[in-house]
């Protein structure tokens, strides 16, 4: 009978557990229409990161008699001070957020991850010391010291940019992840794979991490959003060099030297970034509501 | 039940207080401002001599005279606490008559022993006629009490032309509340400073040293002679009461004056455009804002002369920009007029050429003897030459270093100046438009970029020029220490570039000509020979440029005539003069409908 079962089983194809996960991510994702719309929102702004500057001749033409100019066909959503297309400016300036976002998350991720699973799965020493390296993390003012690192550093880079907000943010995923660890290690499989003498990297690489990879991957989308405040937030505050056509700069520009809060001529110009950063972040939050479901059985409705 | 009455009832008479705070501009006899100088600190003592001191000059903070607002002479000046002063015609000798019916808040006459404490402490701070040194350029040598109501300020050897004006611009502070900060025996120190040796390095010492004291010295309340007297600070305003003393009461229109705090210029934007201010000091303003506040009833836009311009300053240590051929394709390349357009429209004209002085200065100086200056108007043509001339060659359609290494032009500004950050960006659209690579890089503070440009580590950055209105001030700028020149205890010396400060790094002499001496020459000058050095200097200036004047300032201030009148009219010689001073000048006047 067991060998019956056995030869039923066989012959399914290696491959269907995959295309039936894969299915179920459509299937999760037509079930609300708005995660479809992360989705597209998502794509859209990875469209314009990587070919968003070569939709426009470099530099950006100027019109040095539309300087403000309103929002029109030829400029959806008017110049800047000095005659550029506000829209050309946040397209071309999508590379530089994302960049810079993905590389916070990346390195966010990683060493939260890393360090959270070192501690909770070894205890002990291991723990203490890298809890205690948390804790100094986590009391460290991230903003307070960007802007002195602002003076001394130029950012110039997306990766420079996302190395610094990387490395001051990874405190809080570390000690989510080894709440996380200490649950799971008691559980029955890492106790069987404990039992089968399996080596720790094999245990924490492959037992522990697929566990918390849905955990992990939501976390890093939720890094990305926190990063481009942070870069935003820090180019806004004009600590951080002069790019006419990074978002924070432009949002700078406009409340600063176009009175934009006072005035409606320079509207646009502070609005259009802002949609931008409102729509990346609507477009992470709906796709990190797919990943709970698609990640998280008990949600599943089937 | 009756207690949630009073409760109530409470909660009612607090919010109708706090909504008579800031803002409110109802209240008649109130005179509502801002001061341009500083934002409120409500723990800062009632003290001038801090720099963030609750005083309020023009209004309970008061200077023997106040300059007027002349584009060549800076030696004109309306009475403050002096009635009346006479000068010889060298400035060796200053006699001031004070205000016969000055008194102070408390009663007590205004006198020349307070002129006297005024200038001991000001000599604790250093700097203009009250340097230690007495070898130092304009420093006062003697004070000497001529009796109540008359002193008389006598020169050191080495004289300079400003000695009057630096001489009435000493704020007075009351010697029965100030003077128990001089030691008794300071003016035998001060005269021991002047000497040479150990014992005048003490004595120097013991003066320098008293600064902080005197920076950091809190009265419990104001005394002053001005019109108005400190009633009470907070975080969002000052306020401040007649001083039924005043010397000439009838003059002062408002019963109080509030000064509003403020953040930055976006607050003072949405005061004026809520018309909360009868005046505002020069402000930068977008053209959409300025028209936004022009439509508030009763606001009035005035404009002046502002001695201030800004430039393209070159760093002449670093490559390519030690060759004049490159400083002149640039300022050839550069549509000025573009420039001020985007960066500040309603603050500024295009500079007409580089000379160093402000436009309206030029006039009074240089006369027609502008017009044979190279007005560096846009041509590419001529870049090409000068550029091709300093053996830059063009790679790929770009120009490149004459080893055919990339040239990349960084325009430093700092990132709180937005009108500098618009003109910056501008200049580099404009190069890059040529074929030359540029960019723009901010620094994150006003310091911290003055820092970065002393240590000489920018190629070119931005740079306020033209101070005037005295020639000497309007040419420290281009040819003083920022480029190796400096004036120490009397002796003109000059640094080599790249030490001491020298981060423009001019050389020395231009075409025979050594621009710094001229330059410390125009502090002893008379009139005629000011005129002439004054027009060799805008040809050194225009023919090397180590500056290339971008845009020159005018002071656009804001007026409210819905409370007040009598303003000032544009281009008035009061203009850059606090509000309180045109109040005792009999200027402001309440609204008769009211």
């Amino acid at each position: 009978m067991t060998a019956t079962q056995t030869a039923t089983v066989l012959p399914a194809p290696a491959s269907t557990p995959r295309r039936n996960f894969w299915r179920g991510v459509v299937r999760v994702l037509r079930r609300k229409p708005s995660r479809m719309a992360g989705v597209v929102i998502l794509v859209l702004f990875a469209f314009l990161g990587v070919f968003g500057p070569m939709l426009y001749p470099s530099p950006l033409p100027r019109d040095d008699n539309a300087l403000y100019a309103p929002p029109s066909l030829a400029h959806p959503f008017g110049t800047d001070f000095e005659g550029t297309d506000v829209l050309a400016l946040v397209v071309t300036g999508t590379r530089y957020v994302l960049l810079a976002g993905l590389a916070t998350a990346v390195i966010t991720v990683a060493l939260g991850t890393a360090i959270g699973l070192l501690a909770g799965f070894h205890r002990g020493r291991w723990d203490t010391v890298l809890m205690r390296l948390t804790d100094l993390q986590l009391t460290i003012p991230g903003l307070p010291l960007l802007l002195v690192l602002s003076t001394v550093w130029k950012f110039t880079s997306p990766l420079e940019m996302g190395v610094v907000l990387g490395v001051l943010g990874w405190g809080g995923i570390a000690r989510a992840v080894r709440s996380q660890t200490l649950s799971l290690r008691e559980r029955g499989f890492i106790e069987a794979a404990r039992g089968l003498g399996l080596s720790t990297r094999h245990i924490v690489g492959r037992e522990l991490l697929p566990s918390m990879a849905p955990y992990i991957a939501m976390n890093m989308l939720i890094a990305v959003t926190g990063a481009i405040y942070a870069q935003v937030g820090l180019f806004f505050l004009g600590v951080l060099p002069f790019d006419a056509n990074n978002w924070g700069v432009m949002l700078n520009l406009a409340v600063f030297g176009g009175g934009a809060l006072t005035s409606a001529a320079a509207l646009p110009y502070l609005l259009a970034p802002l949609l931008a950063i409102l729509l990346l972040t609507l477009g992470i939050v709906l796709v990190v509501d797919a990943m709970d479901e698609i990640f998280n059985p008990r949600l599943r409705e089937e | 039940m009756r207690r949630l009455a009073v409760i109530t009832a409470l909660a009612v008479i607090a919010t109708a207080t706090a909504c008579r705070g800031v803002g409110d501009s109802g209240d008649l006899g109130v005179y509502t401002t801002v001061d341009g100088a500083k934002q409120i600190d409500a723990t800062a003592p009632i003290n001038p001599f801090n720099p963030q001191g609750n005083t309020f000059l023009g209004y309970d903070a008061m200077s023997l005279a106040w300059p007027k607002n002349d584009p060549v002479d800076p030696n004109r000046f309306y009475p403050g606490l002096a009635a009346s002063w006479t000068v010889t015609p060298d400035q060796g000798e200053v006699v001031v008559h004070l205000q016969p019916k000055a008194r102070w808040s408390d009663g007590k006459p205004v006198t020349s022993e307070d002129v006297r404490t005024s200038i001991g402490l000001a000599y604790t701070q250093g700097g203009t006629a009250y340097a230690v040194d007495p070898k130092a350029a304009g420093a006062a040598a003697d004070v000497k009490v001529v009796d109540a109501k008359t002193i008389k300020v006598t020169q050191g050897a080495n004289k300079s032309n400003t000695f009057l004006r630096n001489v009435l611009s000493t704020v007075i502070v009351p010697a029965h509340v100030f003077g128990g900060l001089l030691p008794a025996n300071f003016w035998n120190t001060l005269a021991a400073a002047r000497g040479t040796g150990t014992a005048a390095e003490q004595a120097k010492a013991q003066i320098t040293g008293l600064a902080q004291k005197v920076i950091s010295f809190a009265p419990r309340e104001d005394v002053s002679a001005g019109p108005f007297v400190l009633k009470r600070v907070n975080p969002g305003e000052a306020l401040l009461v007649r001083n039924k003393y005043f010397y000439a009461p009838e003059n002062i229109a408002p019963d109080r004056v509030k000064v509003l705090n403020y953040t930055g210029n976006q607050q003072i934007w949405n005061y004026l455009i809520s018309g909360t201010l009868d005046s505002a000091p020069f402000t930068a303003v977008p053209s959409a804002v300025l028209k936004r506040i022009r439509q508030t009833q009763g606001n009035e836009v005035l404009k002046g002369f502002s001695p201030v311009a800004v430039s393209l300053a070159f760093n002449q240590s670093q490559k390519p920009y030690d060759n004049v051929h490159v400083r002149r394709a640039l300022a050839y390349l550069i549509d000025r007029a573009q420039v001020t357009r985007v960066a500040s429209p309603e603050a500024g004209i295009p500079a007409q050429t580089t000379t160093g002085i402000h436009e309206t200065s030029a006039k009074s100086w240089l006369g027609d003897g502008i017009t044979d200056l190279d007005a560096y108007r846009v041509d590419p043509a001529k870049a090409v030459q000068e550029l091709e001339a300093a053996g830059m060659t063009r790679q790929g359609g770009r120009w490149a270093m004459p080893d055919g290494a990339p040239w990349k032009v960084e325009i430093h500004v700092p990132a709180s100046f937005s009108d500098w950050v618009a003109a910056a960006k501008s200049i580099t659209s404009q190069l890059n438009d040529h074929g030359i690579d540029a960019t723009v890089i901010t620094a994150a503070d006003y310091p911290l970029y003055l820092d970065e440009l002393a240590a000489g580590k920018y190629g070119i950055g931005f740079w306020l020029m033209a101070l005037g209105p005295s020639p000497y001030n309007i040419y420290q700028r281009v040819f003083g220490p920022a480029n190796g020149w400096q004036m120490l205890a009397g002796q003109l010396t000059h640094a080599a570039p790249g030490t001491q400060g020298n981060w423009m790094g001019s050389p020395e002499t231009v075409d025979g000509v050594n621009p710094g001496v001229l330059t410390g020459e125009l502090n002893v000058a008379g009139p005629d020979r000011q005129r002439e050095i004054v027009g060799t200097l805008a040809k050194v200036t225009n023919r090397d440029l180590p500056i290339i004047q971008l845009y020159d300032y005018v002071n656009t201030q804001f007026v409210n005539s819905n409370r007040y009148t009598g303003w000032p009219a544009t281009d008035s010689d009061v203009l850059r003069l606090s509000a309180g001073v045109w109040m005792q000048l009999g200027m402001i006047k309440k609204k008769v409908d009211r």
